[in-house]
């Protein structure tokens, strides 16, 4: 539950109700206040002055300030502690000058467009500076925030409690009114099997249930005594990376086949069945839309078999074969304990049809990511969440080949230009632009296979009201009721 | 009593060192570079990697290391879960009691519903009473834990809405993972109850009970079932190693916290301090119950002592 050291993105479903930072992003991905009042870019754009609200504390009654501030993103970049995705959310952090005790400037080595997106992200929500050292572990567990609601109980795998903060009399940027939430006590179950947790929003053991999985989603949307609430995800879609640096994924025909091959629409309806829709490019449609990026790849087995017997890849049935060698790849995926998922074994079935063997190589969320770090594979799918289309930073800037999460290997300085540019324009048309463009280049080389723009489906009693998602997609339930 | 007390006592402690050394080697076998294996998707510098190993002493002598291990696991220190940073023996202790809980609950459910269709089998052997209970038996054995758990999950919490379909906590809780779990074990202690039954009664000092004029009753449960527990009891012992294997599979279709799901979470998050913590912990549990077993054992057939 410490915002700043879990990679988890279950942490930021709860937090969402029990932390706050500097900034918000709401559900139209606007940014707007939160525990600063107001924030102000220098000209060139490596600091940003903090102006924070006066009326905050910490649940444990420690004043929030500009030392506050200081201290949480000092606690990030320290060497020694073990920060998860909140490190990069800090990229060039040079340090957090006080200037009073509420204005605070963040500074950086070098422009950082992103920041204020990243500042309005759970991952740099604030955690008290006085109980926080004296927690020890505890703040694993339960962490001291500003928020509306308090965690005042985590057993692992089985339950978080949130507990009213009673004394919160702040009007949060999601509530209709000042205050603390309706409800004195949330409760969030942690229930691995999804068969078990339909169930249990059915029955009526819970008020509402998070990640269905696509053959239950018709059931309960018949089920008169439940509703739905869809929200698309933010970040990166579901993605197979293409290794560029290995054969046969080394070739741009091969990947241009590919891309052609995989039929997202089946995808959609046989594995998704109303959990997602067809993804175009690398960042989500929710995130950058636009008509050129539709027209990349339609699905066309005729047209793989083309490129592929034009590049040499020759073979009039079974599998294709060049020089001796047959066209063959190993596909990267995580195994949860139940096999890998069905997404990569229909993409398994539609390359064969075109005479491609893709080998699934399904194993724990470990060796996956060693695998993926070393480029040992053709390539894994995954998603990626994120707030700003700087995530494309991540997934393809070149010194990220090796870490997180340049897992296509690419190396290409047009986008690694393109991709610093992006952190350092803070017009928001501008940026777009350079978006658009970086997104193009890398369809154009084909580095990716975007398969499904992902939902977040909630599905609760009708009796429920008041779920909000923020700019992340992460559920508010600080504002949920019950008739 | 106590020499032969003594004697099994003894012969556990070769027992645990091999299961030490077992558990220690663990991290060593595996390919690959552990520490990396282990930061996994942490975005870490090479000071922090060799933080970690020296952390975990990677880098002694592996004589050494073994040694320290043990000093360590005797003092009750079984390092730090690299995914919470919480000590492991919390760890362990903070999700053992729930599944121990629920494995008790299921052998008490094995023990009482397989003893008592076993003797019913036996006691009227070739009636529907056998045939309806052996039926029972043979779907118990069949039907795999997790279907059943989810029939169970179908039945009694969405159309009957009995009894809740997750969670640990009150004995409401507990009623349909422990019948769940119960039942397969209760099926093999049911056959094996009834053999040995059919077994015992035919003795010839059962048939002298029954011509002093005995009640049928206080044969069969005095004289009868004393000496078919024998070998159910060494069963017990077994089946409670199985039952604790078992509750990976129903701990997460119900949804509770516990050692099983613990181990699943750190063997798919490759934390080995945790896997090391809990193969330990549950290996030597299983030494416990089956030490216990065989005294047990002792107390029923009394020429066991002296051999």
């Amino acid at each position: 539950m410490d915002p700043h050291a879990s990679p988890s993105a279950i942490t930021y479903y709860i937090t969402a109700s029990t932390a706050e930072s500097l900034l918000y992003l709401d559900d139209q991905r606007a940014i707007k206040p939160h525990l600063a009042a107001s924030y102000d870019v220098s000209t060139d754009g490596k600091s940003f002055t903090f102006k924070l609200n006066q009326d905050v504390t910490f649940q444990d009654d420690t004043p929030f300030n500009a030392a506050a501030v200081k201290w949480n993103f000092d606690r990030i970049v320290d060497p020694n502690f073990k920060a998860g995705g909140a490190l990069s959310s800090l990229t060039g952090y040079t340090g957090t000058d006080v200037v009073d005790d509420y204005t605070a400037k963040v500074n950086f080595k070098d422009p950082f467009a992103p920041f204020l997106t990243y500042a309005a992200g759970g991952t740099l929500a604030f955690i008290s500076p006085t109980a926080t050292p004296k927690q020890g572990t505890a703040v694993n567990t339960t962490p001291v925030m500003t928020g509306p609601f308090k965690i005042s109980e985590y057993v692992a795998k089985d339950h978080c409690t949130l507990t009213s903060w009673t004394v919160y009399e702040r009007k949060s940027p999601w509530a209709s009114q000042a205050g603390p939430g309706y409800l004195e006590k949330i409760t969030w179950k942690f229930v691995p099997e999804a068969g078990t947790r339909t169930t249990t929003v059915e029955s009526g053991e819970t008020q509402m249930v998070d990640v269905v999985v696509g053959q239950d989603l018709t059931p309960l949307a018949a089920n008169k005594d439940l509703k739905i609430m869809k929200k698309p995800w933010t970040g990166a879609p579901r993605i197979w990376l293409l290794n560029v640096i290995l054969a046969p994924t080394d070739e741009l025909e091969v990947r241009q086949a590919i891309n052609y091959a995989i039929d997202k629409d089946a995808i959609v309806n046989t594995v998704y069945k109303g959990l997602g829709t067809k993804a175009i490019a690398p960042m989500t449609k929710v995130m950058l839309d636009d008509p050129s990026l539709e027209a990349y790849y339609p699905y066309d087995q005729n047209k793989a078999k083309q490129i592929l017997d034009a590049a040499g890849w020759k073979g009039d049935s079974g599998i294709r074969q060049k020089d001796g060698k047959p066209l063959k790849l190993v596909l990267n995926a995580i195994d949860y304990g139940g096999g890998p998922e069905q997404t990569v074994i229909l993409i398994q079935g539609q390359l064969r049809e075109v005479g491609i063997d893709v080998q699934i190589k399904a194993q724990a969320r470990p060796p996956w990511y060693e695998d993926n770090y070393k480029g040992a594979t053709n390539g894994p799918v995954l998603f990626l969440r994120s707030g700003d289309l700087d995530g494309l930073y991540a997934l393809f800037y070149s010194a990220n080949v090796g870490t997180n999460f340049n897992w296509a290997m690419l190396k290409d300085n047009t986008i690694d230009q393109l991709l610093l540019q992006g952190r350092q324009e803070s017009d928001p048309a501008k940026r777009n632009a350079i978006y658009l463009q970086i997104e193009k280049k890398l369809m154009d080389m084909a580095v990716s296979v975007p398969l499904v723009d992902e939902l977040s489906v909630f599905v609760m009693r009708q009796n429920v009201y008041g779920l909000q998602f923020n700019g992340y997609t992460y559920p508010v339930v600080a504002g949920c009721y019950l008739s | 009593m106590y020499a032969y007390l003594m004697r099994r006592l003894l012969s556990t402690i070769p027992v645990l060192f091999g299961v030490l050394l077992l558990v220690f080697s663990m991290l060593h076998l595996v390919p690959g570079d552990p520490v990396k294996m282990m930061l996994g998707e942490f975005q870490t510098s090479p000071e922090q990697i060799a933080k970690l190993q020296s952390q975990l002493h990677l880098n002694e002598p592996l004589p050494q290391q073994f040694g320290r291990y043990v000093w360590n696991v005797l003092h009750g220190d079984l390092g730090t879960s690299i995914r919470s940073n919480k000590p492991v023996t919390q760890e362990i202790m903070d999700n053992l009691p729930s599944t121990l809980q629920l494995a008790l609950a299921g052998l008490l459910i094995a023990g009482v519903l397989g003893i008592t269709l076993g003797v019913l089998a036996a006691v009227k052997q070739y009636s529907w009473l056998d045939v309806g209970s052996m039926l029972v038996a043979l779907i118990g054995i069949s039907m795999p834990s997790f279907w059943l758990g989810l029939l169970f999950i179908f039945a009694f919490s969405l159309r009957f809405r009995l009894f809740p379909a997750t969670g640990g906590g009150d004995l409401k809780h507990l009623v349909l993972p422990a019948v769940t779990l119960g039942l397969g074990a209760a099926a093999i202690i049911a056959r094996l109850t009834r053999s040995s039954m059919l077994e015992v009664m035919r003795h010839e000092y059962v048939t002298t009970a029954r011509a002093k004029g005995i009640k049928e009753s206080r044969v069969i449960i005095r004289h009868a079932l004393k000496n078919a527990l024998i070998p159910v009891v060494t069963i017990f012992g077994l089946q409670f190693g199985q039952l604790l294997a078992g509750t990976v599979v129903i701990e997460t279709v119900f949804g509770r916290p516990g050692i099983g799901r613990l181990i699943v979470d750190a063997i798919l998050n490759k934390d080995f301090p945790l896997v090391q913590g809990i193969v330990l912990v549950v290996a030597v549990s299983y030494v416990i119950v089956n030490l216990i077993v065989d005294l047990v054992y002792a107390f029923l057939d009394p020429r066991i002592r002296y051999e």
